[in-house]
């Protein structure tokens, strides 16, 4: 079945966010695959998204997982064949569940043949597919990424005796997109992909594509021409697809990778995640309010994405020295967890499984303006290890059952890609899907619902948003509005029951019907509407006038 | 809450802004993370005093490097009375805290536009972050500045309480919320005693219930002229002193000596620029009272004391000097005559006006040329004479008893 193609169904979108490898591994060698993924469709179709966001799934010497792509055309053998990706496509779009690949444009793997090429002399045709320098002096004080691992931006190749410029690991050099044909290349992987039917891309690193002398090497006017340029193909060409920036930016810096609307169609909104883990710990509304009011307007046609997590370090790059270290010093208290400029955690030992704040977080992920994105796993509570190196420990396998493996391969246990969970508060023994699917109390029963409920009006994906001021500012509460709709969402950022009244005289006459319940709530007055609110409770609203 | 600061305000609109924005800076510079709350009490303000307490705490979206507020920084703005009442003021504050179960409290005068930032760190890291329960302020004075309080009330608080407490009614003082509950419950309210006689009730109840006490250095000082209000000061402060002495008296009369108080910054420190002083005003004054007062005073004093004081009455302006053992045993009379209550109260209270002015005469005379050290020894001198007479006043309590 083909996807209706209308042009803003990532508005609407509810995106689940995955790595084949993790998911479920079918023919029993310990890695997930695209005929496992297929298998459990039904489920996420049952769970209510739809969207997937692959995570990258090309051959790759995997040291950065999959990130080090070694060929842009192809399914690397661990994950199946590009026929079983083909029948796993087919199949998602039979279920209504359009595909996002994820696509690193900035750089490849030590091990492409390009690169092999390009290193191996100078006068290779394809010598200039990558950024070389005599020296390590060109870009200086350009900024480290990967601060744990790497102490500079510039690699030494013993083969061609000169430097390469790499953004993220060493073993991860940048493409030159000064150079026409590196970026017709790249324009052709994206239209072998298009053509063979995915919805969408999200564009890794897209920042960092050109370099200049005297910047910071990102999110140079040249590099959004790049941008405008493979935008606009895709529009000329696949009308209806979609592409997802990833930009680790403050909001005014990530404006312009929306353009004016001939850029990206979405954009990761990075700053107010950190910001939600704040207020609730703060119980204060103000971080989240901050960032939202610093946001700027996006063109009409363009959306933000919201996150909680992700299978990167939760990143604090775009927070400052006093919330950084506040983050760390509740969040990450252990060392160990933390990673580059990040806190390498699951959702909900991030929020010690405290059930009543993951629903919280889930609720304003969900009614905050902006396509939704729930990481694998985070539906029923997976926890994390911090101690498998790098960002693995929140990469582990998917959770199904308490049986072998949790149900995840037949494998023996040795000889999965990665150790599961196994002590007794996060184990798959205690948190995975089967367990779960027998209680109506389970928070994956719960994530459906309120998936069912965001899914059941556009106005979160595409309404406008006004905040509230009551006095209570450990009260968060915001009216989202499209054309007659009027949805009311407050949310209670404490660990106590708050009082909170609410100026609500423009909509003197309407009653409140809550969304989960479908109950009503008294008519709005002249005077302040007061609830009363649980620990951790939210409501969402809509607004009727009877 | 963790931190509430208090203003007390009443037709402040001039410099309460000024106040109000260093105590938000100082908050956000030195307690970040801790939940704070600024809340103005006001007297029924006729200028525009809230407007301007109001405009100083909106925009909370400050970013910068060093000054980013991680909470929302409530400012409450609320109307106690129609008339300044410190009393009220502060006893609503109490409440306040104790409601919000704050853990330090800070109260700022709205007149304080030399405020820094760090006073925020000065008056509450005490309490917040090392457990004291009462700091009170240390300023840089002008040596000619706080007269009644170093020649009078310093040396005697010091001498009945044990603590060298510098300032023991500062306008800027910071408590705990142990403390504060302990204030709520106890009768302290029960005399009016206005103005900064409240402040020094609270110091006085702090060293006589063991709680821990701070001192802390807020810089300068302005200097006031409160000539013109000496009635109302003594009133206050020798009312309260005398006052307060009754309920302590099991504490006061046990102890010897006295003991330092833990103090961050200088523990004095006073200028010296010259300023217009009118000595021979309070040498006139000295003698007429002495004059006329004299059968209020026959009630007051022994009369060995009174002769002595009728004697000096009688020396010329230059050659006029009230002795420090003098001073103290006329302060040690009164006490006691208030105590016994020999004649109203309030009478003999007013009676000790005249005679502190001599005893200013002899101070401002014999420190003209001092340096600050010369003058503080001078002081020091003053206190230890009160601690040395210390059994007389006992004597004189106890008398009839």
């Amino acid at each position: 079945m083909t996807l209706p193609q209308d042009g803003l169904w990532y508005k609407d979108a509810i995106i689940y966010q995955v790595h084949v490898r993790t998911f479920r591994d079918s023919n029993g060698d310990g890695i997930g695959d695209f005929r496992g993924l297929a298998e459990k469709l039904d489920y996420l179709q049952e769970l209510g998204i739809t969207a997937l966001w692959l995570m990258p799934f090309f051959p790759s010497p995997l040291r950065d997982d999959g990130y080090d792509i070694a060929d842009y055309r192809s399914v690397h053998p661990s994950y199946g064949t590009l026929d079983d990706f083909k029948s796993f496509l087919a199949a998602a779009h039979e279920r209504g569940i359009r595909v996002i690949v994820e696509m690193v444009l900035n750089h490849t793997s030590d091990q492409h043949p390009w690169f092999q090429e390009s290193r191996s002399s100078r006068d290779n045709p394809r010598r200039d597919w990558y950024v070389w320098s005599d020296t390590d002096a060109k870009y200086k004080g350009v900024r480290i990424i990967f601060l744990d691992t790497e102490t500079s931006n510039w690699a030494r190749d013993p083969v061609s005796k000169s430097y390469y410029w790499h953004r993220f690991f060493s073993h991860q050099p940048d493409l030159n997109y000064d150079n026409p044909e590196v970026r017709e290349e790249m324009w052709s992987v994206m239209q072998f992909w298009l053509e063979m039917g995915v919805d969408g891309f999200r564009l890794d690193a897209v920042p960092y594509l050109i370099e200049r002398e005297g910047t910071s090497c990102e999110n140079l006017p040249e590099t959004h021409a790049v941008l405008k340029e493979l935008r606009s193909r895709v529009d000329k060409h696949f009308p209806g697809r979609m592409l997802l920036a990833e930009a680790n930016q403050w909001p005014a810096d990530l404006r312009p990778y929306f353009g004016n609307g001939d850029e990206f169609h979405m954009a990761f909104h990075f700053p107010v995640m950190p910001r939600m883990f704040m207020s609730v710990q703060l119980e204060d509304r103000k971080p989240i309010m901050d960032i939202l009011q610093q946001t700027p307007a996006i063109p009409d046609q363009c959306q933000w994405c919201l996150f909680l997590r992700n299978h990167d370090e939760l990143t604090l790059e775009m927070v400052t020295d006093i919330e950084r270290d506040y983050m760390y010093d509740t969040y990450a208290g252990d060392k160990a967890m933390r990673l580059n400029l990040g806190i390498r955690r699951r959702l909900a030992p991030l929020l010690d499984n405290d059930r009543r704040r993951v629903e919280l977080m889930t609720g304003m992920l969900m009614s905050l303006p902006g396509t939704p994105i729930i990481y694998y796993g985070d539906e029923i509570g997976m926890g994390d290890n911090v101690h498998l190196g790098d960002r693995n420990g929140v990469r582990t396998p998917m959770q199904w059952d308490g049986g072998w493996n949790a149900g995840f391969s037949a494998a023996d246990p040795e000889n999965l890609y990665s150790p599961l969970i196994l002590n007794p508060v996060y184990g798959y023994t205690a948190v995975n899907v089967y367990s779960q699917k027998r209680s109506g109390h389970s928070l994956l029963a719960w994530m459906k619902r309120i998936i069912s409920a965001r899914k059941s009006t556009q106005v979160f994906g595409r309404g406008s948003i006004e905040f509230l001021h009551p006095a209570n500012h450990r009260v968060l509460a915001y009216v989202r509005q499209l054309k007659n709709e009027t949805v009311l969402v407050v949310n209670n950022l404490s660990s106590s029951a708050q009082a909170v009244e609410l100026d609500l005289r423009r909509y003197k006459g309407n009653i409140l019907v809550e969304m989960f319940g479908r109950n009503i709530f008294p008519r709005i007055g002249e005077l302040p509407y007061l609830l009363t609110m649980g620990p951790y409770q939210f409501f969402w609203f809509r607004l009727r006038r009877i | 809450m963790d931190l509430l600061v208090g203003v007390p305000t009443h037709n402040n609109a001039r410099t309460v802004g000024e106040t109000v924005q260093g105590i938000r800076v100082g908050l956000l510079k030195y307690f970040p993370r801790e939940r704070a709350v600024i809340l103005n009490l006001d007297a029924g303000s006729k200028d525009s005093t809230r407007e301007v307490v109001a405009a100083a705490s909106i925009n909370d979206v400050q970013r910068s490097a060093d000054l980013y507020a991680l909470r929302t920084l409530p400012c409450i703005s609320m109307v106690y009375g129609d008339s300044p009442a410190t009393e009220v003021a502060l006893r609503t504050v109490l409440a306040a805290a104790e409601l919000l179960r704050a853990k330090a409290c800070a109260i700022v005068s709205p007149e304080s536009t030399n405020i820094t930032p760090d006073w925020m760190e000065r008056l509450l890291r005490p309490v917040h972050r090392d457990n004291f329960d009462l700091v009170t302020p240390v300023y840089r004075r002008h040596k000619f500045d706080g007269l009644l309080l170093r020649n009078l009330i310093y040396p005697m608080t010091r001498a009945l309480y044990a603590k060298r407490v510098r300032e023991p009614y500062g306008v800027e003082f910071a408590f705990s919320g142990r403390f504060c509950s302990h204030l709520l419950e106890m009768q302290v309210w029960d005399h009016d005693a206005g103005g900064v006689g409240t402040e020094l009730r609270m110091t006085i109840a702090a060293i006589a219930g063991g709680f821990r006490l701070y001192q802390t250095f807020l810089g300068t000082k302005p200097h006031l002229d409160r000539t013109a209000d000496l009635v109302a000061a003594i009133r206050q402060t020798v009312g309260t002193l005398f006052w307060s002495a009754e309920p302590n008296f099991q504490y006061w009369s046990g102890n010897r000596g006295t003991e330092s108080v833990p103090t961050s910054g200088a523990e004095y420190d006073l200028t010296t620029e010259p300023i217009r002083v009118n000595r021979k005003r309070l040498y006139q004054l000295f003698g007429s009272g002495v004059g006329e007062l004299e059968p209020v005073l026959k009630s007051i004093l022994s009369p060995q004391t009174l002769e002595e004081i009728q004697a000096i009455a009688t020396l010329s302006e230059e050659n006029f000097r009230y002795p420090h053992e003098l001073w103290v045993k006329t302060a040690y009379e009164f006490a006691s005559s208030y105590h016994k209550s020999v004649i109203n109260r309030d009478h003999i209270i007013q009676a000790l006006a005249p005679l502190y002015r001599g005893k200013v005469y002899t101070f401002l005379v014999e420190n003209r040329d001092a340096s600050g050290e010369e003058v503080e020894a001078n002081v020091e001198d003053l206190c230890l004479t009160f601690e040395r007479l210390k059994p007389y006043l006992l004597d004189l309590w106890n008398a009839g008893e």
